[in-house]
């Protein structure tokens, strides 16, 4: 994944003031910041949920910032995958159809997506809560369910935005070591956050955002 | 400015879509509903409006002149007001009167005006001299209505001619013409005219029957000859406007359902999807009743603006089709949108917009702060959750299946949608039904007759020119002569008097080819005449005098006497009112050229009007017309449908919309997560109308037949509110084609109502939603 002098502008407010930047395959970044440094607005860049006023976005081999709206839906599908602080399942599924979905939407049939989902249930420990629908989940449960369905497709980038923000110590802990067990098996992994905790534990390299510009990249001993 | 209001404005200016579709949703339910009323009060107010206007009279009664003198009946008691006597002469209109031939009720007036019976002179002046008449018929401006009978110049009786200088029109019904009393008493009045109005109501016969009794109290017993009371004339304006009665019922009844079910579901959504606002407001020191007036205040704007404008747009949609179809009947002027009709639209539908908003709003008032915010933001209990698995499972492009699914979250707005689109399809199936029914009547008068009818005019001392100085059998020479004409089929028509009946009954003398114009091949019962002593009637006549295929009926014209047997009946008759009976040919040396009429049936590929122009040139003395032409009733009975079909369908499309905004805006959250794990803007597009498409099949299937049934029900109706019996191919208009395309007009409607959000919904920013989450 690499940005090169990406710029994104609101009105006359830079959020992204010429951010370039590389990960390579395998590795885990953090990204962090103080409220408002543009983290969300990098993240989105790279998730091809916004696009940039000026530079490039190039994920996977493919420049983003020059795909329309069905390709950057498509180039999700495939090659992305997501988790939000607040989890957003859909209420109305359970927790494995929450899963499903991913593959489903890409043409694969109800019973095959069932099925690479319970595989996931089993290794992310949550099988038997499969069709619990997520207002009875917990938090942590509700998370890892998140995971399953981000890790659904096989993604080449796992892009986790505040995973453990909402969270409490034991689930975030939880959350934590899933992260690192699936960045020790190959996923690449960028993370966006607060949490020092959570970046020095699972992160091997750390990018420090200030006023839409990178303040200072390090690299991490994890924890 | 009051906090209420500064909050109600800020909703308003950043909801601006919802403020829109309660504002478009408020202007075409309000027209709905103001057409739809219009409708139903036209069924009964404007003879009401026309009587009232002209001070119609109770009762019209004729006193015998050798019994009671004029002074006996100049000061009647317990009434409210009186005009006459006037002299009241029987006047036997003959030759070359066309429709006019035959008794005519005249009547002596100095003039039209007076306390009683206030006559529309609406054409040419009142009779002010001896030799002139005035005639009664409805206000009729471009004379089309009037068809042979506007060209009548003078009518004469014997020795005596009566030059027409004008036409006016009675709704009391109290004479055929009018002349000075002085002209009345030269031809020998045998009554004297007495017009009565009573104080407040007298709604029936017998009310009036002991009105006029107090009337008649000290005259002599034998003094009064006959009373006909408005209602006779009343019952009749019914009769005529019983035809359309069915049809505007219906369709308002169809409006007025849909506008409160699209109000009701568009404003309970608002204030529904406005709950965790409400708590914010709670929370920053509002007082419930605030809270509630805030929101109010809120959909009340738009909705009063929306019912404004929809009052206007629905005044201006009803009056012209009212005008024109009372405007035959007599009652055009009277027949506009009444002041009720106005406020109902102004205040209804506004009012009904601030009670469906005032039941949500009363549980946003019973709530706290916390509960307020958490109803708007808090996960959802899924709803049709076991729905959403099975969908899950099955075959279909998981954006079809979770489609499919979204109506069950929200039952009760989905039950309101449908049941605005299954409304929507029940109009457009009974529209469709109709239409083609009245077409399929339209098609039977088009296919008898031939194309093009021909009169003789009559003899016109204003215009000598115009008298053809062919004999009738010259007329149809010249017209076999014509290029273009393939069959050319005469009938003469004579008025005979029915034994045992006021009214005359049309006898149409016609030639064999009459027979193979469409006349025979319509024979609703029993078969075409084979004696000179045989009849075949139109099922009209049959209906209004209660006759049978197999009676007898003996007719009388002057001295001529026949017992005729009537061994058919048909769909049509000859043109004239109130149908009549064809007879076999006969020579008739006693009839009047006028009394002739020609059909003329063309070779294929022949333009009836270029035939019509060369008819003209060939004898102006003659009246062609084309007869391929819609009639009235087919004009405004399709005209109706169609207005009312595609006003009602748009209505219920704006419900879907409303619908499928307020599931967009409730699900913003999940429609952003969706699109950030890959769902492409078509498959966003394609769950939402999915969302819609299954309401529209069920709308479509439940619909159809709830339309079909109304058809089945209404059409009869109003035959025989007109008196006829219909044949079985015109309420046979469902084919499959058609079931299909009315199936596909659900989809459309809920497909046109919810591309406009899925279109937004597709293009919304996932960045931008997920940030707010």
């Amino acid at each position: 994944m690499r940005l090169d002098g990406v710029r994104k502008e609101y009105g006359e407010t830079a959020a992204l003031d010429g951010v370039s930047l590389e990960i390579r395959r395998g590795e885990a970044v953090a990204v962090m910041g103080p409220s408002g440094c543009g983290k969300s607005t990098l993240l989105n860049m790279i998730a091809g949920l916004d696009r940039p006023s000026s530079g490039e976005v190039t994920v996977h081999g493919e420049r983003l910032d020059l795909m329309n709206e069905t390709r950057l839906a498509l180039f999700r599908r495939h090659h992305l995958g997501m988790i939000f602080q607040f989890f957003n399942l859909l209420d109305d599924l359970s927790a494995l159809d929450n899963v499903a979905l991913a593959a489903q939407l890409t043409g694969t049939s109800a019973a095959t997506a069932r099925r690479r989902a319970l595989e996931l249930f089993d290794e992310l420990g949550i099988a038997g809560r499969r069709d619990v629908y997520p207002a009875a989940l917990s938090g942590g449960e509700r998370q890892r369910v998140a995971v399953a369905r981000a890790l659904m497709n096989r993604p080449a980038l796992l892009l986790a935005d505040e995973p453990t923000g909402a969270l409490d110590s034991k689930a975030g802990e939880q959350v934590m070591d899933l992260l690192i067990d699936l960045n020790q098996i190959g996923q690449t992994l960028l993370i966006v956050t607060h949490d020092e905790r959570l970046a020095h534990r699972c992160a091997g390299r750390l990018v420090e955002l200030a006023d839409g510009r990178i303040a200072r990249e390090s690299a991490l001993d994890r924890v | 400015m009051t906090a209420v209001w500064a909050a109600a404005r800020a909703a308003v200016r950043r909801r601006r879509l919802q403020t829109f579709v309660i504002g478009l949703v408020a202007l075409l339910c309000t027209a709905t509903v103001v057409v739809s009323l219009a409708l139903l009060d036209a069924t009964s107010a404007p003879f009401d409006r026309a009587f009232a206007e002209q001070r119609g009279a109770h009762a019209v009664a004729s006193y015998d002149p050798a019994a009671v003198t004029a002074e006996q009946l100049t000061a009647p008691a317990g009434v409210a007001a009186a005009a006459g006597p006037f002299p009241q002469v029987t006047f036997e209109a003959k030759d070359g009167a066309g429709p006019l031939s035959g008794p005519l009720t005249v009547v002596g007036r100095t003039d039209p005006g007076g306390p009683v019976d206030r006559l529309d002179v609406w054409r040419g002046r009142w009779a002010t001299a001896p030799g002139e008449i005035v005639l009664n018929h409805p206000p009729d401006e471009d004379g089309f209505g009037l068809g042979p009978l506007g060209q009548t110049t003078s009518i004469s009786s014997g020795d005596v001619t009566l030059t027409v200088v004008g036409w006016a029109f009675t709704v009391s019904g109290s004479a055929d013409g009018w002349v000075t009393p002085e002209q009345a008493r030269a031809l020998e009045p045998s009554g004297l005219q007495m017009l009565y109005r009573f104080d407040g109501d007298v709604p029936t016969r017998a009310a009036i029957d002991q009105r006029m009794a107090g009337v008649t109290a000290g005259l002599p017993g034998d003094a009064l000859l006959a009373t006909q009371p408005y209602l006779v004339i009343k019952e009749e304006a019914a009769e005529t406007a019983g035809v359309y009665l069915p049809f505007l019922g219906t369709f308002g009844v169809l409006g007025l359902l849909v506008a409160v079910i699209i109000v009701v579901n568009v404003v309970s959504g608002a204030v529904v999807s406005g709950f965790r606002h409400i708590g914010v407001l709670k929370s920053i020191g509002f007082t419930p009743r605030q809270v509630v007036a805030v929101y109010l205040t809120m959909v009340t704007v738009p909705a009063t603006v929306g019912a404004m404008l929809g009052t206007v747009l629905g005044v201006v949609g009803a009056n012209p089709l009212l005008v024109d179809t009372f405007r035959g009947m007599g009652f055009g002027e009277d027949a506009g949108v009444r002041p009720w009709v106005w406020s109902a639209g102004l205040l209804g539908v506004p009012a009904v917009v601030l009670l469906a908003a005032f039941l949500p709003a009363r549980r946003a008032h019973r709530l706290s702060a916390a509960a307020a915010i958490s109803a708007g933001s808090m996960p959802r209990r899924g709803r049709g959750l076991r729905v959403q698995r099975t969908l899950g499972g099955t075959r279909l492009p998981r954006s079809v299946s979770l489609g499919l699914g979204l109506p069950f979250a929200r039952p009760a707005r989905t039950a309101l949608t449908m049941a605005s689109l299954l409304l929507g399809v029940v109009t457009v199936t009974f529209a469709t039904g109709l239409s083609d029914s009245i077409l399929r009547v339209a098609a039977l008068e088009a296919e008898t007759g031939g194309q093009v009818g021909v009169r003789i005019l009559s003899p016109d001392p204003a215009v000598p020119d115009a008298v053809t100085e062919r004999t009738p059998a010259e007329v149809e020479t010249l017209l076999r002569g014509l290029p273009g004409a393939e069959t050319v089929a005469v009938a003469v028509t004579r008025q005979y008097s029915l034994l045992g009946d006021s009214e005359p009954v049309p006898v149409s003398f016609a030639r064999e080819e009459v027979a193979t114009l469409g006349y025979e091949d319509q024979l609703l019962e029993g078969r075409w005449t084979a004696g000179p002593d045989e009849v075949v009637a139109t099922a009209e006549l049959l209906n209004w005098r209660g006759l049978e295929v197999g009676d007898t009926m003996r007719l009388e014209l002057g001295a001529e006497r026949m017992t005729v047997t009537i061994v058919g009946s048909t769909v049509m008759g000859l043109p004239g009112p109130g149908g009549g009976v064809f007879a076999q040919w006969r020579e008739l040396p006693g009839a009047a050229p006028s009394d002739y009429y020609y059909m003329v049936e063309l070779t294929d590929g022949v333009d009836p009007a270029g035939f019509v122009a060369s008819v003209r040139q060939a004898d102006p003395g003659l009246a062609p017309w084309n007869n391929t032409g819609g009639d009235e009733l087919t004009v405004i009975v399709t005209g109706f449908s169609t207005v009312l079909a595609l006003l009602l369908a748009a209505v219920a499309a704006v419900g879907v919309l409303n619908t499928v905004a307020l599931n967009v805006r409730e699900q913003r959250r999940d429609l952003g997560m969706l699109k950030s794990i890959g769902m492409t803007p078509r498959q966003v597009m394609t769950m939402l109308v999915s969302s819609m498409v299954a309401i529209g099949v069920i709308g479509g299937l439940v619909g159809i037949p709830v339309g079909m049934i109304t058809h089945r029900l209404v059409v009869p109706m109003a035959a025989e509110a007109a008196k006829v019996t219909l044949p079985g191919s015109v309420m046979r208009v469902w084919d499959p084609a058609t079931l299909t395309l009315l199936v596909l007009s659900g989809v459309l409607i809920a497909v046109l109502g919810a591309l406009l959000p899925a279109r937004s919904a597709a293009r919304l920013p996932i960045a931008r939603v997920l940030h707010n989450e």
